[in-house]
């Protein structure tokens, strides 16, 4: 088998999911995460027939979680990958504005990764932080009420 | 058992039933979409809605089991506006798309719609937009913009065919019917996705803009793709067959059948067919009307007889004829002709008992287990090395063969003409022309056969059930049956009751003349 590989510990973790829950396929959310993460932060089609194999459910099956959900990044991204909430709260709050600001700083497009792999930057719906908005995570952190300077200062910052 | 009153009718179901299931046992109408009798309940389509007396809230007929006593309606205005809603719901995406779509005339939302159409849509939104025409395997065409998602193929591809392709893709109105990276849908069962599809959704390559479905009348029949005899439906009209689509039957095949056997119509048709008996040999042939051309080699037959003896006539027999057939015609040769010459042509030794597990297997005959029975009843039981025993003695001079209608499945077909090619007279009897046959050089009667559609019987499958048909459709009117041919070959009459009914109740069945239901 070609390409992606979870490491030990992954693999051991998928394992431990699967005997964790009434059925089989509930442990697919946490097991993607899993990928995702010793993935540079998406999971590839070879990653989904990996896990496919190590879980023993149907590709197929795979995919339609991993398509239902916007968490689970199925193009490659950045290094580090800046997601601004634009729901309401954090919309009314100057989030738009705040997302093409960010991106004219990196000179990166909504949903692309920069030239030098560095960042991907998106707009995603309520991370559940409302009384902080507008806010935004990078990575597995939230950086909250957000202003223009404090947000751009946290972008210039990322190595 | 358990009493339960749906729509003020008394029912009494079985533990365990659920409330759908009370609907169709006591023969009322409820609308679905998801709910199939042969696969898992989903509970998504919501358009079983039910109400039921001492329940606050309406609930789902397919997933909700009966209990003792439940008085359940489902034509109570309530009930009635909930669906109105649910398929207006279905509808916000689906396309305007009738006209050209193959569904029509046998789709669930057209046909709901008749009954619980809002009429004065109140959707103001754009449409979304899907992946239409998608090439979804060798068989199967998909228009996502279409689908219900009611998941029923998803249900079939993981619960019967067991080959998990389908799944259902992204999220909300953008949710579509696909496989993983877009891999062909390709199984040996695919078509039944299109049968259960409720909507114009999944289409069949073979079958879609070939027909109005209005337009084709339905005969109930047996496959004859193989031993299985999986109970079918025909759609015809007068230019022939266009489909074969399974007929629930719990012994034999369920709610399936195979790809395979929907081919079974191909050779049926005119296109492939022998349309009069070919007499002669390389190099000239006459055309003759089969029931002619069957008496004249009758006659050469009993000259050949007289001067030879009983052991100069042999019949081969295939396992594609109807047990009545075989009876005739070995009782026949027995009887008339003297000789228990009669041998079993297997088309396919190897792999004769081959079974995948569902339901194909690789006997490729409807009727292996009826030829036996026939042939055993008639204390026959000659190997095929007794034949070729005697051919390459020379002692057979006439060679009757009933070869096989369904001439894909024996690939052996030309090995055996070559067999056969020193016999001084070889009478061949099939539906289509035989490929190969035309460069016998010894006088050769070629006579066209009835297919199983076209005639009535029984074919008794790998398991000894015997399974009978009716006439279906007639395609070559002028072809024989098995038992015809050999009746004429043994210098007996026709009786010709027995065609003029066959001719009766095709007129019965006369395209135009057939009752309509009210528009
Ligand atoms: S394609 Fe047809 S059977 Fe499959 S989910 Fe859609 S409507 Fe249902
Ligand atoms: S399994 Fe056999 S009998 Fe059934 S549909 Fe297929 S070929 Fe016909
Ligand atoms: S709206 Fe932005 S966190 Fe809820
Ligand atoms: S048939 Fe009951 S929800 Fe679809």
């Amino acid at each position: 088998m070609s390409g992606f590989q979870l490491s030990a510990e992954g693999v051991e973790f998928v394992k431990s999911e699967l005997k964790r829950y009434e059925t089989r396929l509930s442990a697919v959310i946490p097991c993607l995460y899993r990928v995702q993460k010793e993935n540079q932060g998406w999971v590839s089609p070879e990653s989904v027939s990996y896990l496919s194999q190590l879980m023993d459910i149907p590709e197929a099956h795979i995919n339609e979680v991993l398509s239902f959900y916007t968490m689970f990044n199925r193009e490659p991204v950045g290094r580090h990958h800046v997601q601004v909430c634009c729901n309401i709260s954090c919309a009314m709050n100057g989030a738009r504005e705040l997302t093409e600001k960010i991106c004219k700083e990196l000179d990166v497009k909504e949903g692309e990764v920069s030239k030098d792999g560095k960042v991907t930057v998106t707009r995603v719906e309520c991370l559940g932080s409302c009384g902080t908005a507008p806010m935004m995570q990078i990575n597995d952190r939230y950086y909250e009420n957000l202003t223009s300077d404090s947000a751009l200062k946290i972008i210039r910052e990322l190595k | 058992m358990l009493k339960c009153k749906i729509n003020g009718k008394e029912v009494e179901v079985p533990e365990g039933t659920s409330i759908i299931e009370a609907f169709k046992l006591s023969g009322q109408d409820i609308a679905h979409y998801c709910w199939h009798p042969g696969l898992s309940v989903a509970g998504v389509c919501r358009l079983c809605m039910v109400e039921i007396e001492g329940q606050p809230k309406l609930q789902i007929a397919c997933n909700t089991q009966v209990q003792d006593g439940m008085v359940i309606n489902n034509n109570s205005e309530t009930v009635k506006d909930v669906v109105r809603w649910g398929l207006d719901f279905h509808l916000i995406n689906h396309p305007l798309d009738c006209p050209i779509c193959d569904q029509a005339g046998e789709c669930g939302l057209q046909d709901q719609y008749m009954q619980f159409g809002k009429y004065t849509p109140e959707m103001a939104e754009r449409k979304v937009k899907k992946r239409k025409v998608v090439d979804l395997g060798p068989t199967v065409v998909l228009d996502t913009e279409r689908c219900i998602l009611c998941s029923r193929c998803v249900r079939f591809t993981d619960e019967v065919s067991k080959t998990h392709e389908l799944g259902i893709f992204n999220r909300g109105d953008r949710s579509e019917i696909g496989t993983f990276k877009d891999r062909p849908l390709d199984n040996k069962y695919s078509l039944n996705t299109v049968d259960i599809c409720p909507v114009g959704a999944l289409t069949s390559k073979d079958f879609r803009f070939r027909q109005r479905v209005w337009y084709l009348k339905t005969a109930e029949s047996v496959c004859p793709g193989c031993s299985t005899g999986c109970n079918v439906n025909v759609y015809y009209n007068e230019e022939g067959l266009w489909r074969v689509r399974p007929r629930y039957n719990a012994e034999v095949n369920g709610h399936w059948m195979c790809d395979e056997g929907r081919d079974t119509y191909k050779f049926v048709n005119r296109k492939a067919r022998l349309l009069e008996a070919r007499v002669g040999h390389k190099d000239s042939w006459q055309s003759e009307a089969p029931g002619s051309a069957a008496k004249q080699a009758g006659v050469k037959l009993k000259e050949v007889l007289e001067s030879e003896g009983p052991e100069s006539v042999a019949l081969v027999l295939t396992g594609q004829y109807t047990t009545e057939e075989y009876e005739a015609a070995i009782g026949l040769f027995q009887s008339e002709l003297n000789s228990t010459l009669i041998y079993h042509w297997v088309n396919n030794p190897e792999s004769f008992e081959d079974f995948d597990g569902l339901l194909l297997r690789g006997d490729k005959n409807p009727n292996t287990k009826g030829l036996l029975q026939a042939l055993e009843q008639a204390g026959i039981d000659r190997p095929w090395q007794d034949l070729l025993d005697r051919l390459k003695a020379g002692s057979i001079k006439t060679l009757v063969v009933a070869g096989p209608e369904n001439q894909s499945v024996f690939p052996d077909q030309l090995e055996k003409l070559e067999m056969f090619k020193e016999v001084e007279n070889l009478i061949w009897l099939t539906a289509g022309p035989v490929e190969g046959l035309e460069h016998r050089a010894k006088p050769t009667w070629q006579i066209p056969l009835k297919t199983y559609i076209e005639k009535a019987g029984s074919f008794v499958n790998h398991q000894g059930l015997k399974q009978s048909f009716q006439v279906g459709t007639i395609v070559v009117s002028s072809a024989l049956t098995l038992a015809e041919a050999v009746t004429l070959l043994a210098g007996q009459e026709l009786e010709l009751s027995a065609q003029d009914q066959i001719l009766q109740q095709n007129r019965k069945k006369n395209f135009f003349t057939e009752t309509r239901g009210a528009l």
